[in-house]
Parts: structure tokens; C-alpha cells; sequence
């Protein structure tokens, strides 16, 4: 008998709890299913539009090869669902408009970019600009490596057309590279890089609530435009494959089934914290503006850790995000540009040097 | 004592009976009123108003455009005439890098159409599917170069002529094709010959539009000097400036000039010429079609730099190489 009652107590303390719970949980998720909802089919029809403002061509059909139009799916589901944005834009071909139109929905990719002059630095930037000029919402921030802003580069950003912000530090002499040695003081563009950072963390200090996504890219890498609509739902810091580093193929991530990283696949130290080349991450601007301190190791830093040096005080393994489909599609490679022979010009130099290459 | 415990607790559990019963029934009057959940909802609704705005912006931008498009009844490929990009292109570690920032400036390029040709027996299956998803106008072509006449692994990069048989095919095609195609339009037109690893300006493109015969310009990083370039003293060509074999009838490079398409098919012969002495490949092609003082100056009677002749390094393979003898080489699936 005292058993029966113990249960009855226990069941009136229970119940009205239990009730209680589920009345609240219900009052609070009906309303916003219906946002979602909406939310998807006002991202569907922005991501449709773009396109008809683009002028169609009219393509030719050749011998079996019929160009057709990139249909890369709108991932609406990714936008609504959190604080993430639209993962894939769909492309088709259109007439040079200078760059896409700026929206106010997608997050800013600030794009960091030292460089410094070198007979080929014209047609890098130039090439590289081109790239660009097809990627919405970009800020391009170029940092010479020079005492003052060279008359080249500020000729070239104006020309693009392109949203930029230009600035320069000179690294001092001792720190460059000797010659032709692979062997540098301090990795090239390290000055410049933290100079953008500062730059940035100066800019966006009051407005840390606007989106962003920092990427450090180099002048003679080469993009694919996907790489960019990639980047652009980083959270915290995003990772993919970059080709031809690390004397391999490709250097990439190792991705467990859970869609995390757990390693780096590489031969050059692959245990160091983060074996991964400068164009193979991207950090949400956030977490550079929340970290004033993270900036990249100056000196005393050992070939291949410099990416190490700023990625260890922002994040830690678990929290990196794969993308290129879990990492396993390269979007980007990190070419190099040969060294043009100049062997004609002889010691006084042959050709008119007012013209600028 | 223990009737007292007893008691006490009774008194507990009804009292918080009671209670339990109470917030239930607030709870439950709260349903039924409307909900003021601002701070869950205030950060969704904003971005719902805006994606609202930006969709009206943008239906108003199409609306306008397609006004705007009303008048032009024609289809704009009639006021532009057509640049006939040929490009020879190789199987190589960097090819697809390169082809990919390649389109990227194409596409800046209003009336293109790219002639890619293969060096190879089969069209790759990188190449079909990258101009499939370029968003180009192109055309995919494929010859293979003879044996004898290929840089062998080692050969410096002078040493054979690259690209003959390719550019010849796309002159050939480009020749056919147009023969099938009827009206004075579909003879209009420039064509030029860009390898896979220059630099190309967007303003280059425009400068070589207005090609009646053939058009020239300087050549950055070319010729073991900061650039080549014609000379132009009173409009016309007079000589050129470059530091190597300035004999040759046409010193310049490939990426120098631009032929119109009607000269290209008025001249159904003209070709270029893999027997040709080394650096004399544009000359072979050029003779037959032009003197020095029919060319056309472009980039402002040629004192600016459009166009570069840049290379790729050939990425190092050392740890590739040594992983692929103890067969634990990345996976050749994945495309690069």
C-alpha cells in the first residue's frame, strides 16, 4: 500500500512538469518553422535573378561539344537554417560589367594580398584582378612591400574597377631574402599580411556585427570562382586541398566521416599544428576581430609553420571547417611564376625604361 | 514526532501541488495570447526583410533592363565583331590551373570564341569538362603532335616549335566553318593566337576588335627583354625593337599581333610553318599576308604594355615522386 502511494506521489510530481515542458517547447518552435519556410523561397529567388540581369549570349553548337551552362545548385537550405550564407552562386556567361553587383546579403570576402615589384608583377596582378573582378562582395586589400605606394599599383587598382584598399610597409633589408637563397629571415609578405590585419581590426572595430571572410591570396596563385562562393559560409576557419605544395600533387586535410579534421595529409612535417599552405584556409572576420592579439610570428619561425604561427591562437583541430566536398575537389593551385629572362637588356638596360610592364 | 513529520510533508507535497498546477495553468493562458518572442525571432526577421528588399531592388533592375532591351530587337552578336581566341594546350601538372584563370579573363570578353586544341589523339576528359563549365563560347578541338617534332622530357623549351599542327587546326576549323556559315556577318571577325600561360589585359581584346588586316602591338617579358614591341613613327611600323634576330622578317611573338578573319580566309593557304628556323614560326605565317607597312599599331601607336609573356614554373614532384615508388602516391582521382 505505501509502495502505491509513493508511485502516486512520484507521478503528481512528474506530470505537471512534463506538461509544462512540452507546452513551452511547442510555443516556441511553430513560429519559427514558418520563418524558415519563407526564408527559402525569398533565397531562391534572389539566387535566380542575377542571371537574367546578365546578357545572354548566343552560343554557337560545335561538333560535339556543346557548352553547357553550369547548373551548380542554390543551397537556400544552408542560409536559413543558421547563421551560414549561401554556399553556391550560379554562374552562366556574361558580357564584362565591370565587377557583380554588390549585395547587401552575402558577407564581404576581404581578399589580403601582398607584393612587391618585380618585372612580372603587372601581369600577376593584372591576371589576378581578372579573377576577381567576377567575385561579388569582394574588398581586396594589396599591401606593397615598398617605402611609398608605387604609381604601378596605384594605377592598376584604380583601372580595375574593383573594391579596394591599398596600402604598403617596407620589410627592412635585413629581414629579406639574400639573394637567391630559399632561406629567409622572416617569410616573405609576413609584414605586409599583419599590416592588413591590424588595418582590418582598426576599420571594424565599432562594427563587428557586419560579415566577413579573410583570405590571404597570394599574386601568382590561381583561383577557380568556386574556391570563393566556398569560403564564404566559414564560421570559424574553413580549410581545403591546395595543389602542387609540399613538393606533392596536392596538400590536404584528412577528413574523418563525421566531417571533421583530424590530420593533415602531407609529407612535409606533417604533424606540424597546422600543415596547410596560405591559400588552403579562410577565417571568419569575426574571430579575427575578437582575437587582437593573433597575428603572424615575425621571427623565429621554421619553414612551413607560419600558417601555424596565426591559426593555433584562433582555433584549435576540431574546429576547422572542410569544404571542396570534404575536401576531396581542388579549387585552388599554388602556381609560380618563372622569372623572366632579362638577359638582352645587358647592363645598361635596352628598352625604353618609361614603359611600364 | 513522526505524525507531525508526516504532516509537514503532506503539506509540502500539497503545497507545491498546488503550484505546479498554478504555472501550468499560466502556462497554458499564454498560449493562447500572443506571443511577444522578439529576441528569438528579431535576427531572422531581419534578414527576411532584407532578402525582401534585395529581391525588389533586383525585379526592378530586370524590369529596366528588359525595357531597356525592347528597342535592340537585333541580337548584340551583330554589333561586335567576334575575337577567335586559338589556344594550343598540352596535358601538364599546371594545365587545368592555367586554362582556369585563363576563361577567368575570357569572360570579361563580350563576342569571344575560344578555339581550345588539344595536343593529344583524344580530347581529355579534363578539358571537355572544364570548357563545359567555363561559361565560355568555345569550340574543343584535338591533334596530336608527331613524334619527331616533340620536346622530349629534358629538351629546353626552345628547342622544337610548340603548337604548329595545333594553330594550324584551329585556322583549319575555323576556316570550315565559317564557309557553312551564311551572311556578311559570320565573316567579320579577328583572330588571335594566345597561349595558355600569357597575360592577357582587358583592354588588349578591345584595342584588336578594330583589326582590318593585322593588327600589332608591344609584348611584355619576351625575347629576353622587358618587352618587344614594333616601332611606329608617323602611324606606321617602321621597324622593330627587339634584342634577338631583329632580321626576321616578322620579329615579334605570337601573342604580338592579330589577323583579321577575312584575311585569314582569303588566304586559305596561309599556315604557320613547324619547319620554320626557331623564332621565325610568326614570321611564316605573317609573309604571306602582310608587308611591314600594312600592319596596324595598336596600344596607343604601341608605347603600352597589354599583353605578357608570362611562364609557370613546373611544380616540384620531389615527395610526389618518392611516395608514388612506395605506392602511397595522392589519389589520382583527384583532378588538378
Amino acid at each position: 500500500m505505501p509502495k502505491r502511494r509513493d508511485i502516486l506521489a512520484i507521478v503528481l510530481i512528474v506530470l505537471p512538469w512534463t506538461l509544462l515542458i512540452t507546452v513551452w517547447h511547442q510555443s516556441a518552435i511553430a513560429p519559427l518553422l514558418a520563418i524558415q519556410k519563407a526564408c527559402h523561397h525569398l533565397v531562391k529567388e534572389i539566387f535566380i535573378i542575377p542571371e537574367r540581369l546578365a546578357v545572354h549570349h548566343h552560343r554557337l553548337s560545335d561538333e560535339g561539344a556543346e557548352g553547357k551552362r553550369e547548373t551548380g545548385g542554390q543551397d537556400s537550405k544552408e542560409y536559413c537554417a543558421s547563421d551560414k550564407d549561401i554556399v553556391e552562386v550560379v554562374r552562366t556567361e556574361y558580357v564584362y560589367t565591370r565587377p557583380p553587383p554588390w549585395s547587401d546579403v552575402l558577407p564581404t570576402i576581404h581578399i589580403i594580398t601582398p607584393t612587391y615589384t618585380r618585372p612580372v608583377q603587372k601581369a600577376e596582378l593584372t591576371r589576378i584582378a581578372n579573377t576577381f573582378l567576377h567575385v561579388p562582395n569582394l574588398h581586396w586589400i594589396l599591401i606593397e612591400d615598398s617605402q611609398r605606394r608605387t604609381p604601378l599599383v596605384t594605377g592598376l587598382l584604380r583601372e580595375t574597377g574593383l573594391n579596394y584598399t591599398h596600402l604598403n610597409v617596407e620589410t627592412p633589408k635585413s629581414f629579406k631574402i639574400r639573394g637567391d637563397t630559399r632561406d629567409p629571415k622572416i617569410p616573405r609578405g609576413t609584414m605586409q599580411r599583419n599590416l592588413a590585419l591590424r588595418w582590418l581590426r582598426e576599420t571594424f572595430k565599432n562594427n563587428s556585427s557586419q560579415p566577413g571572410i579573410v583570405y590571404f591570396a597570394d599574386d601568382d596563385n590561381s583561383y577557380s570562382l568556386e574556391l570563393f562562393e566556398e569560403m564564404r559560409s566559414t564560421r570559424k576557419v574553413s580549410v581545403w586541398p591546395v595543389a602542387f605544395v609540399g613538393g606533392l600533387r596536392y596538400e590536404s586535410p584528412k577528413v574523418n566521416a563525421a566531417g571533421k579534421v583530424y590530420g593533415w595529409k602531407a609529407v612535409f612535417d606533417p604533424h606540424r599544428p597546422f600543415a596547410i599552405d596560405m591559400a588552403g584556409f579562410a577565417i571568419n572576420l569575426k574571430l579575427i576581430l575578437s582575437k587582437p592579439q593573433a597575428y603572424f610570428k615575425l621571427r623565429g619561425v621554421k619553414g612551413g609553420y607560419q600558417e601555424s604561427s596565426l591559426l593555433r591562437e584562433l582555433v584549435t583541430l576540431s574546429d576547422l571547417e572542410p569544404k571542396a566536398a570534404n575536401c576531396t575537389k581542388i579549387l585552388v593551385w599554388h602556381t609560380r611564376t618563372e622569372k623572366p629572362i632579362l638577359v638582352n637588356e645587358g647592363k645598361k638596360g635596352f628598352t625604353d625604361p618609361n614603359m611600364e610592364i | 514526532m513522526a505524525a507531525r513529520m508526516k504532516l509537514k510533508l503532506k503539506t509540502v507535497f500539497v503545497l507545491y501541488f498546488m503550484v505546479s498546477l498554478m504555472g501550468l495553468i499560466y502556462a497554458l493562458m499564454q498560449l493562447g495570447q500572443h506571443c511577444d518572442c522578439t529576441e528569438h525571432d528579431l535576427p531572422k526577421d531581419r534578414a527576411m526583410s532584407r532578402l525582401q528588399e534585395e529581391l525588389y531592388r533586383l525585379q526592378g533592375q530586370i524590369r529596366q533592363l528588359e525595357k531597356m532591351k525592347q528597342p535592340e530587337k537585333q541580337p548584340p552578336k551583330s554589333s561586335l565583331p567576334t575575337i577567335f581566341v586559338i589556344t594550343p594546350t598540352y596535358v601538364r601538372l599546371v594545365q587545368k590551373a592555367e586554362l582556369t584563370r585563363l576563361s577567368q579573363t575570357f569572360l570579361h570578353v563580350p563576342q569571344l570564341h575560344w578555339i581550345v586544341v588539344e595536343d593529344s589523339l583524344h580530347k581529355t576528359p579534363l578539358v571537355t569538362n572544364f570548357l563545359m563549365k567555363s561559361g565560355l563560347t568555345y569550340t574543343h578541338l584535338h591533334v596530336p603532335t608527331a613524334k619527331e617534332r616533340k620536346l622530349q622530357e629534358g629538351d629546353p623549351s626552345w628547342l622544337k616549335p610548340r603548337g604548329v599542327e595545333q594553330r594550324n587546326e584551329g585556322l583549319r576549323w575555323l576556316r570550315e566553318d565559317r564557309r557553312t556559315q551564311p551572311g556578311e556577318d559570320s565573316q567579320q571577325g579577328v583572330v588571335y593566337f594566345a597561349d595558355d600561360d600569357n597575360t592577357y589585359s582587358l583592354q588588349l581584346f578591345e584595342e584588336m576588335r578594330s583589326t582590318q588586316r593585322v593588327s600589332v602591338w608591344p609584348v611584355g617579358l619576351v625575347g629576353g627583354m622587358k618587352f618587344e614591341s614594333p616601332v611606329v613613327e608617323g602611324g606606321k611600323v617602321v621597324r622593330f625593337h627587339t634584342g634577338w634576330r631583329p632580321s626576321r622578317p616578322f620579329p615579334m611573338d605570337m601573342a604580338g599581333f592579330a589577323v583579321s578573319l577575312k584575311l585569314v580566309l582569303a588566304n586559305p593557304d596561309a599556315c604557320f610553318d613547324g619547319e620554320a628556323p626557331m623564332g621565325f614560326l610568326e614570321s611564316s605565317l605573317l609573309k604571306g599576308l602582310v608587308t611591314i607597312d600594312e600592319l596596324e599599331p595598336k596600344a596607343d601607336n604601341c608605347t603600352k604594355v597589354l599583353v605578357w609573356h608570362t611562364r609557370t614554373e613546373k611544380p616540384k614532384m620531389k615527395r610526389e615522386e618518392v611516395l608514388q615508388v612506395q605506392g602511397l602516391g595522392s589519389d589520382p582521382a583527384v583532378e588538378i
